[in-house]
């Protein structure tokens, strides 16, 4: 497929608030052209298929408490116990349960499980995407320590396999599988943008140093609707002088692979930044604000590349923590009131929760903490791809206000965060509820109070 | 209808009454009758019926009854002939024409067995038969035999003509020690023997002499058997279990427990249950009736009930292993039980690999 | 053979052997499963801290407090009263002995030097009355909350009998209630039987897979440093 195919096919929705394809006038949640059975049967065993020790042990050990509810914010803000997070699961439980779990010889033999429909499959792609954002705080909440978010991912393989993604989730995870980017943001396109900006912002932007001790990456979100962050990243590692890149050949952090369940996809697009960052000699890859992406490389980057990883992989927001406490980046004391909203991916599930504050420490701002805050701060509710799909987005506004008054009740000036992607979920939902809270940048933030000059 | 029943002594002109019979012995009608109300409370009949009873009994003439040993030990003739002189539930034998019992009987060799068939003809239909001891299946009965006979032949032929059938101890209503593992001999019990009859079981090694007074009272007051309950017992006398109505019960309740026989425990008498005490899986009277003119029985000397008269006693373990104890299995078995668990769950954790190699090889 | 010779005999062994044999398929069907090395580098590199998890999760973290009150308090509950029941009540102690000296061939005094505690027979009542109020607190409470009820099935249901069936069964046995003492304990052993043969094939194996799933969890997030 041609990028014009591409985007004829999937065309890409830039203005509004939100970034994804535009609204389909017709939705095609189910991909290729497959018979039912098939399709089910792909689904049950490409479920199962990446399955290990430590999900059989997550799918053995529930005991239907109903507890996760609690944790959930689409459960929480709706009511409605289909959105219990252990029962998203419910079909895929089944499916362990015949074809992986120590007893599944004894389910087939006696026929025990019922067999799953490819309607209760596609009645269940609603739960697996459009109401689940991995944000993982069911997890903590779970008496018998279930991963639940861990086992949605899977789940979402079987879906993937069997070609039941949510139509705009397939659809841009198809175009950054194809044209390196999700949102258009082609090597071209990112090569064009950085010359604009280093134009327009007389700042340097090296691109394809052959060597760097740092490669920098960004979201397509940054670079289709943040360019700011950009020139942020440009001007932050030049004031520290770091020898450092990007580069055309990896330079986009998102991972639509991940996000729509699609594990090849998601082992190309983490292996162009790992080679990439080999290719430079970097020592550091920075990942950009974003999400998913942290989780993807720093987590599962070296289990894609089938061994560790030469380099270090590190969010923005640690790279400027370790910065501002070795005192080699200092900063402006800006003197405000600032609530920090923890990207669920970065925070909860990625363990860098102290190092956004540590930079906010050095900004001198006043921290005022949500509650609850940090490691079981909600999620804005735009992540694990649920911000693309339009047909969740009545329900990604209900769980947004949670997120709303949430930061309300802290009466901070400024809310910052450090993930492109809850930005957008905030920008979107600041314009449906014409909320007058806007959403800052921790990175956009360092880069206007920079102190100095850097060795 | 002991009335209708033909008179053991036909030379007789008048056949005397039970009650002649214990005037004749200096036992006064107030004895008697002191006697029959004890039984009518002890079989939780009303107490009116104590007079009932008396007078009946007094009224009734002596019913046929033949007493036949089998695979036994005369445990159960010595408890109840000895046990209670000079009490007056000896006058059992009073109220009964006992015409065989090998013995108790003068007789011996040809007339006894002579004496016996002629009680059978005269009181075809109307005698008791009594039995004492295991009946001896094997071999067609060979294992046991009186007389060239085997215990079998006696015991289908006698219970055709009896009135009903009363199996003393707990060979005769059970099976018993013959009938404990291994059992060389087929012994069974009278009621696997003999379908056609109204038994009464009167288990107990030996049973208590009481209930059998008890069950003749009450078949020659009424004329009928007493209410039994599923295992053919008389309920009056096993209707609670040994623990029920065992007076160290408020021990157990509290949970004070003799450890050893020699403990403090067992000084204080405490419960005897963790010593292998039966006693609340045993349904017998003993704990009410007691042994020896009501002057003790096992648990009051200080040892727990074997549970002599429950079905196969001999079979359930040691005396001495406390009642949970003794049947989960050995390590043996649950070591195998062990070694396949692990041997099938690494099996279905190589089938699931496998599955999954297909699965990726498919894609 | 009368019922509690069955109970007390073959039966106990039968259910015995298929609770041995179930639990292990089980654990071992899992536990040897393939487990991928994670080659990230990790963040806290004593991940092994993260078997903390096993202690903490037995508690909700503070911000969860008030919505799993209800379930947390009732669940504590009646996993005490059965427990106490269980393993405080003589008879039960004395099987457990007799298993302990029969698989590891010495008294458990001997190894222990002390006396397994006991509770006498009227405590242990206390104790199942609590557990059965509870447990019974605890159905209503699946068929009325609109999450529990969805997301139950069989198991859930036959699970909660066959943990109550013996503390009910067994109580009837202490009090004598309803039956000859010898059929309330045949049917206690019985109940208690069909607890251990289901044990292994439903939601009962959490009792082991808990230590599994806790200490899983807590390992992997502890290696990220993430939220436990």
């Amino acid at each position: 497929m041609s990028a014009a195919d591409v985007n004829q096919e999937h065309p890409l929705e830039l203005e509004s608030p939100r970034v994804s394809v535009k609204k389909p006038a017709a939705r095609y949640d189910k991909q290729g052209d497959v018979p039912d059975a098939e399709r089910v049967k792909r689904a049950m065993q490409n479920f199962v298929k990446d399955f290990g020790r430590t999900a059989a042990i997550y799918m053995e050990s529930c005991i239907h408490c109903g507890m996760c509810a609690d944790a959930c914010h689409f459960y929480v803000t709706t009511e409605n116990p289909k959105y219990t997070p252990i029962w998203k699961l419910e079909p895929f439980k089944q499916a362990y349960k015949r074809e992986y779990g120590p007893f599944a010889w004894l389910y087939r033999t006696l026929n025990l499980k019922g067999k799953i429909t490819v309607e209760r499959l596609e009645e269940w792609q609603e739960l697996i995407y459009d109401s689940c954002t991995v944000c993982g705080r069911c997890s903590l909440m779970c008496p018998m320590g279930i991963d639940i978010a861990s086992l949605v991912s899977l789940a979402r393989h079987g879906m993937a396999k069997s070609g039941l993604v949510p139509h705009e989730l397939w659809a841009v995870a198809e175009r950054a599988e194809k044209e390196g980017s999700p949102l258009g943001a082609t090597p071209k396109v990112f090569k064009d943008r950085i010359e604009w900006l280093a134009d327009d912002h007389e700042v340097e932007i090296p691109v394809d140093k052959e060597k760097a001790d740092v490669m920098c990456t960004m979201s397509s979100i940054e670079i289709m609707k943040y360019p700011d962050s950009i020139v942020a990243t440009a001007r932050i590692m030049n004031h520290l002088g770091v020898d450092w890149t990007f580069r055309l050949d990896g330079y986009e952090a998102t991972n639509f692979g991940l996000l729509s369940g699609n594990a090849e996809w998601q082992k190309d697009m983490s292996l162009k930044l790992i080679n990439a960052a080999i290719a430079c000699g970097a020592k550091t890859l920075v990942l950009p604000e974003c999400g998913h992406a942290y989780g993807a490389l720093r987590w599962s980057g070296a289990n894609m590349y089938g061994k560790p990883l030469p380099f270090r992989v590190m969010h923005i927001a640690e790279f400027l923590a370790e910065n501002t406490k070795s005192g080699k980046l200092k900063l402006k004391k800006l003197g405000k009131s600032v609530t920090f909203h923890d990207p669920c991916q970065i925070a909860r599930r990625g363990g860098a929760i102290e190092a956004p504050r540590d930079v906010l420490a050095a900004l001198g701002v006043e921290l005022r903490e949500m509650e609850p805050g940090k490691g079981l701060n909600w999620c804005c509710g735009g992540g694990g791809g649920v911000v693309t799909i339009h047909r969740a987005d009545p329900i990604r506004y209900k769980v947004f206000q949670l997120k709303m008054n949430q930061i309300e009740e802290t009466g901070a000036e400024l809310p910052v965060t450090s993930c492109a992607n809850c930005r957008q979920t905030f920008d979107d939902g600041q314009a449906h509820f014409k909320w007058d809270k806007k959403m800052n940048s921790l990175l956009e933030m360092v880069a206007d109070n920079l102190e100095g000059k850097a060795a | 209808m002991p009335d209708s029943m033909k008179p053991r002594d036909a030379g007789d002109a008048h056949e005397a009454t039970l009650g002649e019979r214990l005037a004749a012995r200096g036992v006064s009608r107030r004895a008697f009758l002191k006697f029959a109300s004890a039984l009518a409370s002890m079989m939780a009949l009303p107490p009116s019926m104590g007079l009932v009873m008396a007078q009946a009994m007094a009224q009734a003439k002596r019913p046929s009854v033949l007493w036949f040993p089998f695979q036994e030990c005369t445990g159960c003739t010595e408890s109840i002939t000895r046990s209670h002189t000079p009490t007056i539930e000896g006058m059992i034998f009073d109220m009964i024409s006992l015409d065989y019992h090998e013995t108790l009987m003068a007789a011996a060799g040809h007339q006894s067995e002579a004496a016996r068939e002629q009680a059978m003809k005269d009181n075809a239909g109307k005698y008791l038969l009594l039995v004492d001891g295991s009946v001896a299946t094997g071999l067609d009965g060979a294992y046991s035999t009186i007389g060239g006979q085997t215990n079998l032949s006696w015991l289908t032929e006698a219970a055709k003509g009896a009135a009903a059938i009363i199996a003393v101890g707990t060979c005769a209503s059970f099976g018993g020690i013959p009938k404990a593992n291994p059992n060389p001999t087929g012994a069974r019990a009278v009621s696997d023997v003999i379908k056609d009859k109204p038994i009464v079981n009167i288990p107990g090694c030996p049973p208590i002499p009481v209930v059998l007074t008890g069950v003749l009272a009450h078949f020659l007051t009424f004329g009928s058997l007493p209410e039994l309950d599923a295992l053919g017992r008389p309920k009056a006398f096993f209707g609670d279990t040994i623990h029920d109505r065992c007076y160290r019960r408020p021990f157990y309740d509290q949970g004070l427990f003799a450890k050893t026989f020699d403990d403090e425990g067992a000084r204080n008498g405490w419960c005897l249950y963790e010593l292998g005490c039966k006693g609340p899986v045993t349904y017998n009277a003993c704990a009410t009736v007691k042994w020896n003119a009501g002057t003790s029985f096992p648990i009051q000397s200080g040892h727990g009930c074997l549970g002599c008269s429950e079905p196969d006693f001999w079979d359930k373990g040691s005396f001495y292993k406390a009642l949970p104890v003794g049947q989960w299995g050995s390590a043996a078995t649950l070591g195998g039980a062990a070694a396949v668990g692990v041997a099938v769950g690494a099996a279905a954790a190589y089938a699931a690999r496998r599955r999954q190699d297909k699965i990726a090889k498919g894609d | 053979m009368d019922l509690l010779t069955f109970a007390r005999g073959p039966g106990l062994q039968w259910a015995v052997t298929i609770f041995v044999i179930g639990v292990l398929w089980k654990l071992v069907g899992v536990i040897l499963l393939r487990a991928k090395p994670d080659l990230s580098e990790p963040r806290n590199p004593s991940t092994w801290k993260g078997l903390r998890l096993i202690i903490t999760r037995s508690w909700p973290r503070k911000e969860f407090l008030r919505s799993t009150a209800f379930t947390e308090v009732l669940g504590y509950t009646f996993h005490i009263g059965f427990l106490v029941a269980l393993l405080f009540y003589l008879p039960h102690i004395l099987f457990f002995e007799d298993v302990f000296k029969g698989v590891l061939g010495v008294n458990f005094q001997q190894v222990f030097g002390v006396q397994w505690p006991y509770f006498s027979g009227g405590v242990i009542n206390f104790f199942g009355a609590v557990t059965v109020a509870a447990l019974i607190a605890v159905l209503i409470h699946r068929i009325v909350s609109p999450v529990k009820r969805l997301i139950s099935n069989f198991d859930d249901y036959f699970s909660w009998f066959v943990t109550i069936a013996p503390v009910v069964t067994g109580m009837l046995a202490y009090g004598h209630v309803g039956a000859p003492y010898q059929t309330l304990i045949a049917v206690h052993l019985l109940s208690m039987e069909l607890l251990l043969v289901w044990f292994p094939f439903g939601k009962l194996m959490h009792a082991f897979t808990v230590f599994l799933s806790r200490g899983t969890e807590g390992m992997q997030f502890e290696r990220k440093g993430a939220s436990l």
